[in-house]
């Protein structure tokens, strides 16, 4: 057991990491050191994560310059988000076209991230959400001249969702000035007020555009598509789970007086989610394409536990989240890979098994445990969200998730069948290799769902003493 | 003491493990040492559970403690007759697939699928018994997918589609079940002794929810059309697989719904309508099949629908006739689809018209045939009497005369075979020479079947002792 002194020295290491991969991105973006940087970089994201995971674990509460407060809900999703990171900059490396510039854009990013995590008031979670997008949407400029009209789209969505955020700020600073998110619940008005019913839209507007959900996620197959795929894995494994992360703080603990207000929008949302998700994805055939719509249902299954509204629901969704980071994570390094050879379509992939065992069991194990099979991560996720709809009696919702869920397999199975079919062996031009990087990241991603999944006692835990945290706030 | 379940389990994952990484010339000797290993531990379990009374379990861990999950594995009397049932499948399959013909994908598949089978009929709370379930489906879609023949996308994508229907309904009544014990649980022995305490209103969607997912797998009418194709499309190995073992996933499932909801028996009349319905219903299809395979899956969902005679009429020797159904079923339809497989290997077809004469060809295979009929018709001596004897009588005394009523099914049955016997088998051969004749290693699974035919249909005490302690 460590000294609360210890802990509080961690957190600041943590912090001090995070200052200098920023500092070296930078320096290695005014000097052109592609290798440099990564050799640099990895390292210290790899540091970090573990900095923070010992914040966990330590289980104190820290605040950090005012802004910032380090409690088991933040420290988890900032070591969650460490390690994410740490694999998409793994697999940035060999396929970015400005490996420096990223560098530098994606020390910004994490600090974003971060922020959001650590949030105590509005304006650091607002700060940190702009931060993210503007980082990604000049990370995918960067990549070239095509990319231009998905990072417009991004932008301007963004620019969107921040304004409808910031309009529903504003509404919350007629109550409570100084914008803390835990000062405000003996402040505000009885539930039920036109004001503040307006203002909790608006969030779940704004939110919603950057948690990809129905009806505000329009944009993501487009910009999923037309991104770079490195920058594709980071859209789907972070910048969406930021605004997760953000919904978490500012529901729970801002407006949890209100949760009889929300939880119903929170339901019909998730509903139509997965609903939108999982039909269209039916009719791709573009595999980018398939995964955009995927992880639009999975957006609605995380949802479910939002709308659960409870602590037991918050920590299903915690799971699941980190389910899916790790799920789509690895899927999107394979599929940047197999871009990278020429196979876009699921026409492409046919008889990918035999070309590539590699690729054919990887992404094999990632489809199975994002539809939900046992015993992977994402049916632990799954059935944790389930039954604690079940606990609140949200029966239809529970039906309609589960009902979802094993409508999804029908595609994955559909892409695995088109796999292991031979019908293209003979046309497909031989044997395929992946290298290193990829192999590294699609490694850490496969134990991470293969063991939890096995024993998924550990990241259960873990997940409920953040969301009891979240509710402690 | 041996421990039983660590060393099937640690030979099952060795063997997959095994088959994966070396070349294909393993594949075939690392399966049947495999599933050796297995049925050799299974006797063990069945042997013991006979001399003492007792049930056979392993040891816990803790799997997901917040939930009281653990990953404990027992052998209860209902499961010791299943696991007896999987393991001489599972080695047949394995011993007949042959050196040549075993790919490295078949071996670890069946392994994988022997492994989910062994898991769910060994499981002792819900969550492992869906979790080895969805296993199971998985496993099966490969296979079909896989090693089946032309139509093999189509069969596989139907089964999947219907196989999720049926993972849905169960995963949600699993939950239901849970957050409808008063302590809430997912142990089957506590829900068998607790289950009148969940509401009533609960029950009822439960049981609809549970029944529904379980009539699927077992196949019972209407929700059999995956059957066909998927048991017709398959390999030799996957349907002796698929129609032994996967279709007891539904007929276990069924009779533990029956024991954990009490609610049961208010609909039992329904259940047993709707069985006679389903048996009577395959006859007819059956009669109109000119495809030996398909022909075969039709009277393979005969026979559930008889086992679900047995355990609809909710009395103990009913339930018992019903368990020793899911063996006699497991056994006969397995040596029937081998049967059907080096038959079609010998005349290159499946369909009825140009066989003819399969005694002339290969006596073994001819008379394996004859004897899968007596057994899956009920003659004296196999392991089909008894079932169909114990479930009848169970039948009677809960229904009266009405029970009787699927027995007509089954003599429709034994006529339409028979017919297919005298037309195919022993008679009508016009001087053609078979091309290809069944290998050693299709013989040697002939016999390994007919010997547990025989030994379970003669010395009925021995598993009877155990399913009534």
């Amino acid at each position: 057991m460590l000294a609360p002194n210890s802990d509080l020295m961690l957190v600041y290491a943590a912090f001090a990491v995070l200052a200098l991969f920023i500092a070296s991105g930078l320096a290695a973006a005014l000097h052109r050191r592609k290798n440099v940087a990564f050799l640099i970089g990895l390292p210290l994201l790899a540091i970090d994560t573990a900095l923070f995971l010992s914040v966990f674990t330590g289980g104190s509460s820290t605040t950090l310059l005012g802004i910032f407060e380090m409690y088991p809900f933040s420290a988890l999703f900032a070591a969650l988000f460490m390690a994410s990171g740490t694999l998409i900059y793994l697999i940035s490396y060999r396929y970015s076209n400005d490996f420096t510039g990223f560098s530098a854009l994606f020390g910004f990013m994490l600090l974003g991230v971060i922020g959001v995590a650590a949030s105590t008031s509005l304006v650091t979670t607002v700060v940190g959400i702009e931060l993210v997008a503007l980082s990604t949407v000049f990370m995918i400029i960067l990549d070239g001249k095509s990319r231009v009209e998905p990072a417009v789209k991004l932008f301007i969505l963004g620019a969107i969702a921040i304004s409808v955020l910031l309009f529903a700020v504003a509404m919350m600073f007629s109550y409570d000035p100084s914008l803390l998110l835990s000062g405000f619940t003996a402040s505000g008005p009885a539930p039920g007020s036109y004001i503040l019913t307006l203002a909790i839209i608006l969030f779940i507007a704004g939110f919603s555009f950057e948690a990809s959900l129905f009806p505000f996620n329009l944009w993501v197959p487009d910009v999923y598509q037309g991104a770079p795929t490195n920058i594709t894995a980071m859209l789907a494994g972070m910048n969406k789970k930021v605004a997760f992360v953000a919904i978490m703080t500012t529901f729970f603990v801002l407006l949890s007086r209100y949760s009889a207000t929300f939880s119903p929008i929170f339901e019909l949302l998730a509903i139509l989610t997965m609903f939108f998700g999982n039909i269209m994805a039916f009719v791709q055939k573009d595999v980018k394409r398939l995964f955009a719509y995927s992880s639009i249902s999975q957006a609605g299954y995380i949802l479910i536990g939002i709308a659960v509204a409870d602590s037991f629901g918050i920590e299903a969704s915690i799971v699941q989240i980190a389910a899916h980071m790790f799920m789509v994570i690895g899927a999107f390094s394979v599929v940047l890979w197999l871009e990278s050879k020429g196979l876009r379509s699921i026409d492409d992939y046919s008889g990918l098994g035999y070309r590539s065992k590699f690729a054919g069991i990887s992404l094999s194990i990632f489809m199975l445990s994002m539809a939900g099979v046992p015993p992977l991560l994402g049916f632990t996720g799954k059935l944790l969200l389930f039954s604690s709809a079940v606990d609140k009696g949200m029966l239809i919702l529970a039906g309609l998730g589960i009902l979802n869920s094993f409508m999804s397999i029908y595609y994955y199975g559909k892409v695995i069948g088109s796999m292991y079919s031979k019908k293209g062996v003979s046309v497909g031009s031989g044997k395929l290799f992946a290298n290193g990087y990829i192999i590294a990241a699609v490694a850490v991603c496969l134990a991470v769902v293969v063991l939890f999944g096995l024993y998924p006692g550990p990241i259960i835990h873990a997940a409920s003493a953040a969301s009891l945290s979240l509710f402690g706030m | 003491m041996i421990p039983e379940f660590s060393i099937i389990f640690a030979a099952l994952t060795l063997g997959i493990v095994l088959a994966a990484l070396l070349e294909k010339r393993f594949s075939y000797y690392i399966g049947v040492a495999a599933t050796a290993i297995v049925l050799i531990m299974v006797l063990l379990i069945v042997a013991y559970e006979y001399i003492l009374g007792a049930n056979v379990m392993a040891q816990t861990y803790a799997y997901i403690p917040q939930f009281g999950v653990h990953v404990s594995f027992i052998a209860t009397p209902i499961s010791a007759v299943l696991l007896a049932m999987t393991a001489i499948v599972l080695f047949a399959a394995a011993l007949s697939s042959g050196r040549e013909e075993t790919s490295k994908g078949a071996a670890v598949l069946m392994l994988l699928f022997g492994l989910a089978a062994i898991g769910l009929f060994s499981s002792s709370n819900l969550i492992l018994f869906f979790i080895f379930w969805d296993v199971g489906v998985v496993a099966t879609f490969f296979m079909i997918s896989y090693m089946g023949s032309a139509n093999r996308r189509s069969a596989a994508l139907k089964f999947l589609v219907y196989s999720l229907g049926a993972s849905a309904a169960l995963l949600l009544g699993i939950i239901l079940i849970y957050f409808g014990t008063p302590v809430h649980s997912f142990n089957i022995a506590y829900i068998i002794s607790h289950g009148s305490l969940i509401p009533i209103g609960i029950q009822e969607s439960i049981f609809v929810l549970l029944f529904v997912a379980f009539m699927i797998k077992m196949p019972i009418f209407p929700l059999h059309s995956w059957m066909a194709d998927a048991y017709t499309e398959s390999s030799t190995q996957g349907s002796m697989l698929i129609s032994g073992v996967l279709s007891k996933f539904g007929a276990y499932g069924m009779l533990l719904l029956f024991l954990m909801m009490p609610i049961a028996a208010k609909y039992s009349t329904y259940i047993l309508a709707l069985a006679a319905i389903s048996a009577f219903y395959a006859v007819l299809v059956a009669i109109n099949q000119s495809d030996i395979k398909r022909l075969i899956s039709y009277i393979s969902m005969l026979d559930m629908s008889i086992i679900l005679v047995g355990i609809a009429s909710i009395t103990v020797i009913g339930r018992e006739g019903s368990i020793y159904g899911m063996l006699a079923h497991g056994l006969g339809i397995a040596l029937l689809f081998l049967v059907a497989g080096s038959i079609e290997g010998m005349f290159g077809s499946r369909s009825i018209k140009f066989i003819r004469g399969v005694v002339e060809g290969s006596a073994s295979t001819a008379y394996s045939f004859m004897l899968g009929i007596f057994s899956i018709t009920g003659v004296p001596l196999t392991v089909g009497f008894i079932a169909d004897l114990l479930i009848f009588i169970g039948a009677f005394s809960a229904f009266g005369l009405y029970g009787l009523i699927p027995l007509g099914a089954i003599l429709l049955a034994g006529g339409l075979l028979y017919l297919v016997v005298s037309r195919s088998i022993v008679n009508g051969r016009n001087g053609t020479e078979a091309p290809y004749l069944p290998t050693a290693a299709q013989k040697a699974g002939y016999s390994v079947l007919l010997l547990f035919i025989f030994a379970f249909g003669m010395l009925p005490f021995i598993l009877l002792k155990i399913i009534g302690s």
